[in-house]
């Protein structure tokens, strides 16, 4: 697993490459809460990542759960329609904003600041 | 802050450990590790295998030494284990001693009882590898689900219309239409249907983990693999069914059925699950070693003197539910159920069997079913009893219920099809009417201790019930011997499909008798998933092994007899809409609402007038005005049975001034005047008698 970040004035665009899953999650996590700083638009691009498994998706719904503290949005993009379906599925998709990719997600987000 | 316990006191190899917990039982997510619990009455040893996912050699052994027991529990905590990735199993030292009860094998691995994820038939029907030495595999589950403020629903139990359904079977068929056939989550894609058809709760048979390959083979008449499809031959009590979620192959089955149950309590449906505590998968002396027979065969399973595995269930051994061990791990159980899965209730399948004694003698006040009826945990859960067993034991109107426990009335089937089909009896089906209080009232039971059914998943369909004299079971393998005889139906003067429109017409006005009976009959009626489609299974009343269309529901039937399912789901809305249908206690017989009228009157071809004799006619009139004890005003409600081969007409009793008869249902003719909406019931020319055709039902509204 590989994380990059792209920030753009307030909005970080993290792109997340390979598997999230149970071995990379601590990594991930531990990259991606210092980003939460108040007022950022968070867009978490999955289009590199081939498969995310239940650690990995509980990890992008703890993140989603600490966002609103720091009137932050988080938006998923990218996601694999596999990887799509397993967040439907198994409820987690309800808990977030996903767009196809990430420019649809930055445009939301410039359009709720 | 971290706990200052978060880190070990032991080392083993490179496993760091520390002195585990012994509660709760299981394998537990904590900080820095995972405690594993695990408990024994006769090991002498234990040790932990830890596995990578599918790996048939572990990666560790660690043994429990002396410091890791606590009374009768193994228990540590490893550190730094990728729980998402490992499977875990026991191997267990002890005497091997059959005479004794004992039979432990220090080679065996063993799956925790508490398992609360079972890997190894991921996806289902995927062929096993059979050489793999630990074919079901205990798997760590993180069971922090976001329920949000999702709750039981608790409906009343008189306002619930139950569905039975297989999981698997109600969305397999290609017809159905979903993206992952077969699984929780299509069940979820389907909650439309549900909601239109106006049940309120689904029954799910056994969704706990069980091995579709047990007694696996090919069928000597279709050539098709047989399987066991039921399921009810559980290998876990904790643990949902992988081969059930879309997503068991991730591992994620757990959260697919809690979104499942989320969903349904959305849509105000309720979530009853069909549990199998009567006996284990592991068979009797020949079976194989999954679990509870190398943990402790003495504590799970009941024992002849010489050591041998009583039948009472027909399959091989029989849990062993009174012993006060094995008594809690099924209070463990079901408390875990309804706590973590926010299940509405449970159905036990062969409850006979939880009341009986170590030595298998009936009791006659069974600990097991006595703890369940009064736990805090479980006390606005559903407790519904398949009162028999296969050993004989059959408590319809009797099992010990404290009051708390439903059950299955198999006298309601019986006597409802027997009347059906035109030789039954009238006071019989006066009591099913009613809610059985002849089997209820006496011991203070009310009315929906009776769970009605017509038909479920043993037995014919309800339109093979009126399709089929016999079984064909033939493709089951076992030449036509297994399944029930006594199923009284009637094949409407054909055996099996037939193309001409006088029989097909008068199977389906049978099937419309049938579920109007049902569901204005006093309790809690259950339907059998498909009936309102006219699903068939061609006349096998055993299909616990089809894998196939026989058993999984062809969506296609909702077009087909799209008057069948019309006319379920206006008389389902319309027991909904009446509460005169709906009372949980029994009738008094007389008028204690000041209306003129009792609760409850019994009429025939003359008004007031029951010849109770003539065991194919019956009418009744309930006073709308002692619906839910005089509590709610509803409309009154009669209906007219005619089980008879000729027309008769019936003499209408009075209504109150102001008041007239409305046609809400008549069997005997076509659409779309066999049914009304609810509501939108026509006004009678006649007010004064009615001629009911043929092996036909009215029924009438007055207001």
């Amino acid at each position: 697993m590989e994380i990059k970040t792209d920030i753009q004035e307030n909005t970080k665009i993290i792109m997340i490459s390979g598997s999230l899953d149970g071995k990379t999650a601590p990594e991930a996590q531990e990259k991606i809460i210092p980003l939460i700083e108040p007022d950022n638009i968070l867009v978490v691009d999955l289009s590199n990542c081939k498969y995310v498994s239940s650690a990995g998706l509980r990890l992008l719904l703890m993140i989603a759960k600490q966002v609103p503290s720091k009137n932050c949005k988080l938006f998923l993009t990218g996601l694999t329609e596999e990887v799509k379906d397993v967040m439907d599925m198994t409820g987690f998709s309800n808990f977030f904003k996903i767009y196809g990719t990430v420019k649809e997600a930055c445009d939301m987000g410039a359009s709720c600041t | 802050m971290q706990r200052i316990d978060a880190h070990s006191t032991h080392k083993y190899g490179d496993f760091k450990l520390r002195i585990g917990k012994p509660l709760p039982f299981g394998a537990t997510i904590v900080p820095g590790g995972v405690n594993f619990s695990v408990y024994s009455s006769y090991a002498t040893s234990c040790e932990l295998l830890l596995f990578n996912k599918h790996e048939t050699n572990p990666f560790g052994i660690i043994p429990f030494t002396n410091d890791f027991r606590i009374g009768n529990v193994f228990t540590m905590v490893v550190f730094d284990i990728d729980y998402e990735n490992i499977e875990y199993g026991y191997r267990m030292d002890g005497p091997f001693d059959p005479g004794s009860g004992h039979r432990f094998d220090k080679t065996k691995i063993l799956m925790d009882p508490y398992a609360k994820l079972i890997g190894g038939r991921d996806i289902f029907g995927e062929k096993p590898d059979w050489d793999d030495p630990y074919q079901h595999r205990a798997r760590i589950l993180y069971d922090d689900f976001d329920w949000e403020n999702d709750h039981p629903l608790e409906t009343p139990v008189e306002d619930l219309v139950i569905y039975e359904m297989h999981v698997r079977g109600f969305t397999k068929h290609k017809s159905s239409k979903v993206k992952y056939p077969g699984t929780f989550a299509a069940i979820r894609e389907k909650i439309p249907y549900l909601k239109e058809l106006k049940i309120n709760c689904v029954e799910l048979m056994p969704i706990h983990e069980f091995d579709e390959f047990e007694n696996s083979r090919i069928s000597p008449v279709t050539g098709q693999m047989l399987l066991n499809y039921w399921g009810y031959s559980n290998l876990g009590y904790f643990a949902p069914k992988a081969g059930l979620a879309a997503t068991g192959k991730y591992g994620m089955q757990a959260d697919e059925l809690k979104a499942l149950i989320k969903d349904l309590h959305k849509n105000n449906i309720e979530v009853i699950l069909d549990v199998v505590f009567n006996h284990t998968a592991e068979g009797n002396e020949k079976g194989p070693y999954i679990s509870y027979r190398g943990i402790d065969n003495k504590t799970y399973y009941m024992l002849t003197p010489e050591g041998y595995y009583y039948n009472f269930s027909g399959c091989g051994n029989t849990l062993n539910c009174n012993n006060p061990i094995t008594r809690n791990m099924i209070l463990d159980c079901l408390r875990y159920w309804a706590t973590d899965y926010h299940i509405d209730g449970f159905r036990f399948d062969l409850a006979s069997i939880l009341g009986r004694n170590q030595d298998g003698a009936p009791m006659h006040s069974p600990p097991l079913l006595e703890v369940l009826a009064f736990d805090p945990i479980l006390a606005k859960c559903k407790l519904i009893a398949e009162a028999w067993d296969a050993g004989g034991l059959y408590q319809v109107g009797s099992f010990p219920s404290w009051g708390r426990w439903a059950e299955w009335n198999g006298k309601y089937r019986d006597d409802l099809r027997k009347f059906l089909k035109g030789n039954g009896s009238s006071g019989a089906m006066s009591q099913r009417l009613q809610g059985s209080p002849d089997l209820y009232q006496w011991q203070q039971r009310g009315a929906c201790a009776s769970i009605n059914f017509i038909t479920a998943h043993d037995g014919f369909t309800l339109m093979d019930l009126v399709s089929y004299n016999g079984k064909h079971n033939e493709a089951n393998g076992e030449n036509n011997n297994d399944g029930g005889n006594d199923n009284d139906s009637w094949n409407c003067g054909f055996e099996g499909e037939t193309d001409d429109p006088n029989i097909a017409n008068l199977r389906k006005k049978q099937i419309k008798n049938a579920v109007t009976m049902l569901l204005i009959s006093q309790g809690t009626p259950m339907i059998l998933s498909g009936d309102e489609m006219g699903n068939t299974q061609w006349g096998n009343n055993n299909a616990y092994c089809q894998d196939n269309e026989i058993s999984w529901l062809d969506w296609n039937m909702t077009e087909k007899n799209s008057e069948l399912l019309n006319y379920f789901k206006k008389m389902i809305a319309f027991r909904h809409k009446h509460p005169v249908l709906r009372s949980n206690t029994h009738f008094r017989n007389y008028d204690y609402a000041g209306s003129g009228y009792p609760d409850i009157s019994w009429h025939g071809t003359k008004a007031w007038y029951t010849d109770w004799s003539n065991n194919s006619i019956l009418a009744f009139l309930l006073c709308g005005k002692h619906a839910k004890q005089g509590k709610v005003q509803d409309n009154y409600f009669y209906a007219a049975m005619n089980m008879h081969w000729e027309m008769h007409g019936f003499e209408l009793p009075k209504l109150p001034v102001n008041m007239s008869w409305y046609v809400f249902a008549n069997t005997d003719v076509a659409p779309p005047f066999d049914i009304c909406e609810p509501g939108q019931e026509y006004l009678m020319e006649n007010q004064n008698e009615f001629l009911v055709g043929p092996r036909s039902i009215i029924i009438l509204i007055g207001k």
